[in-house]
């Protein structure tokens, strides 16, 4: 499915059960997004840790409604909070896990004409992701050796980021300059990525019967 | 076909503070670089070398927050003269994840039509003899590797003129001689204009039509013709060479650092086989070994900054043993990067921060005022650190980790842009400290000159083996 | 920074770069979040470690707005902050790009009141009141606050409002008068 397109997708899902309460359609926005999880064959601790870290924010709310709800016997909306939680998971990681990154931005830069700016520069920055996470470490390193500890309140940990940071986004900006970016110019795609029709039907095939389920059960 | 021409060009950068204006670093500079030449842009570090290609390729007064006035024309056939730099972190030149993805990047920025593109990406590899790298993800690549798909990036682009920035300073020899001898085959052969910077002119010679160096003050480029490069080339190499011996490690010296079957690898490429080594205690080592061999990585490793297989005992504790807080109070790292010592605002922080956790705080509080003196730093106390220049900089974080006195001192090249003078003030320094307190150092450094009298043993990285030599040279 | 409100390609980076930051901070201090969670649910009180929180979560914003000094930036800040953690697998899959935004837009709020002229403790501490109020009625829907007794709701409010205040008032101060001495944000021109 086209990836802009599946993101607005995921997006409005997660919208429309914020605001909508029936753990019915949660259970099956849920079941849909973990079988699309499940056919890109994620590795296991990858699957367990998406099955298990989500239950502790799920239980909490259900529990906290149990406990604290201004009415009593309110097991009801304790389910769909529970269930609202996976079905954000499963949805938002089948969006995810079956998009690289790579791919979403050349289809926000040609379908959704986000500015290549913005396109390539978040896709220049993601890439330095491996040296940011190393960076945080040299960063907390660096102060140990002088016999201070950075802790996530520390202001200097953030600092340090930030100059590191500038520097990194000077040279990343030269360097795609030489490569011959230059802003709002227009460029040519060795890879179209299109909208084919079959993705508007999914996509609005989708978003209708979620509003038909939820009418549905409504009336139910 | 193109020649670069420089006429009366000024470049000063924008000061941190407003009450003061920094010197221009290029001062009404005029100069022509020829049509199809091959030349060397020498200098010492800091005369702006950097600055002056950058701003002859076009990224300032764009980017760097500096100010260009004068001219630089670029003549040319085409009408629209191309500029390609190649720059010296290879980590920091990729907008893309894969080799493939940022040779298509840069031909979809000139607007080349789809069909032709990938045509032109395989030519490029080609060209360059790194055709197997084309679906690797760049992240895994070596620094030479890496620029390497820098190169191919610039022939697919068919630039009329090539900038590099000190390309070679983190790469193996090698793959240095392949790129420049495909960089002398543009040159020769496709006619482009090449300028190389560099500060280091070893192997230099057979490659390079001429050499030109700037001054200091940015004031003049003085050219060099074949013949008298020759004399400039062999100079350097006297320069470069040291040609001292220093005994080896005693069998049963006690010991500071420890590696017990330790390996290291990076991506998918072993720097060091399982090698058992120890570095002995009180003692300062030297550790050389070609570019990209993993000299740094090893003293990262032993920060536990980069991951290891195996184990390695610092102080007599195997670093998974130690506590984090207490490792860094046995073993310091004095990094590549200054920048990255760091934590705080003004060089007086620093200094300030280093003797509130020092092992000796009155030893050095007793001595600061003179070696600030002596570093040149006196004046520059409630200076940002940050608009430091390389040399002070490099000055400062020296100094503050030798006032920490933590027993066991890792350098990754302490040395970078000192003048000789600052050199020999730095080594006494190190000296005295190391004598003083019986700190165990171990010390990388490209730059030999001058560290005779602190040196006790020299340990080189090759061919994934560590071991100790007599000679360092 | 700028006295422009135009976007370049290295505003681009570093705000990409800052958002990959926290995303990494993030990471570090999710097993805080989860801890202090499972603490507090037997008391049915789990929901108040994210309010906890909150000021944590929420600092990407007024560090973008005060660095980049741009109409959005705060917005955008939050919001790519968001993406990032949702790729690498946060906790609260497809409704975090939502509350990215969300967040976004509440401390984006506090410099709007301004008019974007003021970078000091007026927009800041606007800024703090702002995103407070705004993620705090997101969570009335999407984490069913709704339903919790008036006592519950103060409380957790307050709360909210302690943490906000701390870190993504506070903190964000303390850090960008570092990076105000240093003078690197002024230098860099638009």
């Amino acid at each position: 499915m086209n990836p802009t397109l599946k993101f607005v997708l995921a997006v409005l899902i997660a919208l429309e059960i914020s605001f909508t309460s029936s753990w019915t359609v949660n259970v099956i926005l849920a079941v849909i997004g973990l079988v699309i999880i499940l056919a890109a064959r994620p590795g296991w601790k990858r699957l367990l840790s998406l099955i298990f870290w989500p239950l502790i924010p799920a239980v909490a709310l259900a529990v906290a409604i149990l406990m604290q709800s201004r009415s009593t016997g309110n097991t009801q909306f304790a389910i769909v909070l529970f269930t609202r939680i996976y079905a954000y998971v499963f949805i938002g990681s089948a969006a995810t896990l079956t998009t690289p990154i790579y791919e979403l931005v050349m289809s926000l830069e040609q379908n959704a004409h986000v500015p290549t700016k913005f396109a390539y520069g978040f896709l220049g920055g993601f890439n330095l992701m491996p040296k940011i996470v190393t960076e945080v470490k040299t960063i907390r390193v660096a102060a140990l050796m002088r016999g201070e500890t950075l802790h996530f309140w520390s202001p200097q940990l953030y600092f340090k980021a930030i100059i590191a940071a500038l520097r990194w986004s000077e040279n990343l900006a030269e360097a795609m300059t030489s490569h011959g970016f230059v802003e709002d110019a227009p460029r040519t795609h060795r890879v179209t990525v299109r909208i084919r029709s079959r993705d508007w039907i999914i996509a609005i095939g989708s978003l209708i019967l979620l509003q038909g389920l939820l009418f549905g059960l409504h009336l139910a | 076909m193109a020649f670069v021409k420089l006429s009366d060009l000024t470049i000063q950068y924008q000061s941190y503070d407003s009450k003061v204006a920094w010197p221009p670093t290029i001062d009404h500079l005029s100069a022509t670089f020829e049509s199809g030449t091959l030349t060397l842009l020498t200098g010492p570090s800091g005369s702006g070398k950097s600055t002056l290609l950058k701003t002859i390729a076009g990224l300032y007064p764009k980017f760097g927050e500096a100010s260009v006035s004068g001219s630089v024309t670029i003549e040319t056939s085409s009408t629209q003269p191309r500029v390609a730099m190649m720059f010296q972190d290879p980590n920091q030149q990729f907008a893309m994840d894969t080799v493939e993805r940022e040779l298509r990047f840069a031909l979809e920025n000139l607007q080349v039509e789809a069909d032709k593109i990938d045509d032109q990406v395989q030519a490029a590899l080609d060209y360059v003899g790194i055709s197997n790298l084309r679906h690797r993800q760049l992240n895994n690549l070596s620094g030479g590797e890496k620029q390497k798909v820098a190169l191919a990036i610039i022939v697919a682009m068919d630039s009329e003129v090539i900038l590099l920035d000190e390309p070679f300073a983190s790469i193996d020899p090698a793959a240095r001689q392949t790129l420049l001898i495909k960089l002398r085959q543009l040159n020769q052969e496709a006619h482009k204009t090449v300028i190389i910077a560099d500060h280091d002119l070893l192997n230099y010679e057979p490659y390079v039509d001429g050499l030109v160096r700037l001054s200091d003050d940015g004031h003049q480029l003085r050219f060099f013709d074949r013949d008298a490069a020759h004399d400039v080339f062999e100079a350097f190499k006297n320069s470069a060479q040291l040609d001292i011996s220093v005994t080896l490690p005693q069998p049963n010296e006690p010991t500071a650092v420890t590696l017990n079957q330790t390996s290291l690898i990076a991506g998918d490429r072993t720097l060091l086989k399982p090698t058992s080594f120890t570095f002995p205690e009180h003692r300062v080592i030297l550790l050389t070994g070609i570019n990209g061999s993993g000299k740094s990585t090893l003293l990262r490793a032993i920060t536990n900054l980069s991951n290891y297989i195996g184990d390695i005992t610092v102080a007599g504790v195997s670093t998974s043993r130690f506590h984090k807080n207490q490792r860094y109070q046995q073993v310091g790292l004095v990094f590549q990067e200054a920048d990255d010592q760091f934590l705080n605002v003004t060089v007086a922080e620093e200094l300030a921060l280093s003797l509130k956790h020092s092992r000796h705080p009155e030893y050095f509080q007793a001595r600061l005022d003179d070696d600030l003196n002596n570093l040149g730093l006196a004046d520059l106390r409630e200076h940002v650190v940050y608009s430091l220049s390389g040399g002070q900089k490099k000055k400062l974080q020296i100094l503050i980790m030798l006032i920490m006195a933590t027993p066991i001192l890792l350098l990754d090249e302490p040395f970078t842009g000192l003048d000789l003078q600052s050199l020999n003030t730095v080594v006494a320094l190190v000296k005295d400290v190391q004598q003083a307190f019986k700190l165990t150092l171990i010390m990388i450094s490209h730059q030999l000159q001058g560290l005779a009298p602190l040196i006790d043993y020299h340990a080189v990285l090759a061919n994934q083996t560590l071991t100790y030599v007599e000679a360092i040279r | 920074m700028s006295k422009t409100n135009a976007w370049h390609l290295r505003d681009i980076i570093l705000l990409t770069l800052i958002a990959i930051f926290f995303g990494v901070i993030y990471w570090v201090i999710g097993p805080l979040y989860n801890l202090l969670t499972v603490a507090l649910t037997p008391v049915g009180l789990g929901p108040a470690a994210n309010d906890i929180l909150m000021g944590v979560w929420v600092m990407a914003g007024p560090l973008a707005g005060y660095v980049f000094r741009k109409v959005g930036a705060a917005t955008l800040g939050e919001f790519l902050g968001a993406v990032v953690e949702m790729f690498f697998g946060g906790q609260w899959g497809a409704s975090t790009m939502i509350s990215g935004v969300v967040q976004g837009l509440g401390s984006e709020l506090g410099f709007a009141l301004t008019g974007y002229k003021r970078y000091d403790w007026t927009s800041l501490g606007l800024s703090v009141v702002t995103t407070t109020i705004v993620t705090f009625g997101w969570d009335l829907f999407r984490n069913g606050y709704a339903a919790y007794h008036i006592g519950l709701l103060v409380a957790l409010f307050v709360i909210r409002l302690a943490s906000t205040f701390i870190f993504a008032g506070v903190l964000t101060r303390a850090i960008t008068n570092l990076l105000d001495r240093t003078h690197l944000l002024s230098r860099r021109s638009a």
